[in-house]
C-alpha cells in the first residue's frame, strides 16, 4: 500500500472526528512514512508495519467516542458511546444487538410512560379540583401529586439503569479493542 | 478467549514499555514504534492511538524540534505522573513475573 492510500484510508476512517483531531493523528503518521523513508524503507514496507488504517482509525474514534461519554453524562455522548462500540463491528457485538435493541427499547418505553404519567399528574393536580366534584379539593390535588412523584421515580431509575447499560456495554467495547486502552485495570 | 487475554496482556505491558523507554530519555514517534514493535509483536501504528491515550491521562506530554531534514518533529517526555506510573507499574510488573516465572521453574 502506498503512502497516499494509506493516509486516505486513515482519514476517511476518522471522518466525524474533529477536524483538529483529524489533523494531528494523520501529521503524526505522515511525520513515520517520511522518517521511514529517511531511514530506507519503502512506503510499502512502513505501511504494511503499521498495520490496518481502516482498524486504526476506527479504534482511535471508538476511544474519542467512550472518552466523551466518560467526561459528559448526556443523552448524546451515550448515544455516541453506543455507536462508537458498535462501530468496532466485533461479531460477538452485532450477535449482541437484538438483546441491546430490546433493552433499548423497553428502557425508552419506560421513560415514555414516566412521561406521560408526569403529565397525567400535572393535568390532575391543575384541573382536577374544577372537574371533580364531590371530592375533597386537596385529595384530589395530593392524587396529581402523588402521580408526578411517582413518574420523577420511575424516570430517575430508568436513568441509572441506561447509564448502567452504557458503561457496561463500554467495558465491553473496550475488551475488543486490540490497540488502545487496556479493560482490565488495577 | 485466549487470544484476547493475549491482546489485553499486551496492550497492558506496551504501555510501560513506553515508559521505560521514555524515563531513559525523550523520544519522538518513529524511534518509539521501531524500538518496541520489533519486540513485542504489535503494529508500528498503535503506538499513536498509545500516545494520544497517554497524553489524554497525563503521563506523557510533547514537545516540538525543529529538524535540519523536513518538519519539525514531536517529541515525548515523561510528566511527573508519568514517572510515578512507571516507578508503580515496574513494582508491579517484577513482583507478578517473579512469582509467575518461580511456578514455571518449579514445575519445569
Amino acid at each position: 500500500m502506498s503512502r497516499q492510500l494509506f493516509m486516505d484510508r486513515l482519514r476517511a476512517g476518522l471522518r466525524g472526528l474533529p477536524p483538529g483531531a483529524i489533523d494531528e493523528i494523520a501529521a503524526d503518521y505522515e511525520t513515520h512514512f517520511a522518517d521511514g523513508a529517511a531511514a530506507g524503507r519503502s512506503e510499502a514496507e512502513v505501511a504494511a508495519a503499521l498495520g490496518d488504517p481502516d482498524r486504526l482509525a476506527r479504534e482511535l474514534r471508538a476511544e474519542a467516542g467512550l472518552r466523551r461519554w466518560e467526561a459528559e453524562r448526556n443523552p448524546s455522548a451515550a448515544a455516541g458511546a453506543v455507536f462508537a462500540v458498535l462501530g468496532l463491528g466485533a461479531i460477538d457485538i452485532l450477535v449482541l444487538l437484538p438483546i441491546l435493541l430490546s433493552i433499548g427499547g423497553t428502557l425508552f418505553g419506560f421513560f415514555i410512560a414516566a412521561v406521560a404519567c408526569l403529565g397525567a399528574g400535572g393535568v390532575v393536580f391543575a384541573a382536577g379540583p374544577f372537574v371533580v366534584h364531590g371530592a375533597p379539593i386537596a385529595a384530589v390535588m395530593l392524587t396529581g401529586l402523588g402521580l408526578m412523584a411517582g413518574a420523577a421515580s420511575v424516570a430517575s431509575l430508568t436513568a441509572v439503569i441506561t447509564i448502567g447499560c452504557v458503561n457496561a456495554l463500554v467495558w465491553y467495547g473496550r475488551l475488543h479493542m486490540r490497540l488502545l486502552k487496556p479493560a482490565l485495570e488495577a | 478467549m485466549v487470544e484476547a487475554v493475549q491482546v489485553q496482556l499486551k496492550k497492558g505491558v506496551l504501555e510501560l514499555c513506553v515508559l521505560a523507554l521514555l524515563s531513559g530519555a525523550d523520544a519522538y514517534g518513529y524511534e518509539i514504534a521501531s524500538r518496541l514493535a520489533q519486540g513485542i509483536e504489535m503494529g508500528e501504528g498503535t503506538i499513536y492511538p498509545l500516545m494520544r491515550r497517554m497524553q489524554a491521562d497525563g503521563l506523557v506530554d510533547t514537545y516540538l524540534v525543529e529538524s535540519a531534514t523536513g518538519p519539525s518533529r514531536k517529541y515525548y517526555r515523561l510528566t511527573a505522573a508519568g514517572r510515578a506510573s512507571f516507578t508503580a507499574q515496574k513494582a508491579e510488573w517484577l513482583a507478578f513475573s517473579g512469582a509467575v516465572n518461580a511456578i514455571l521453574g518449579a514445575t519445569s
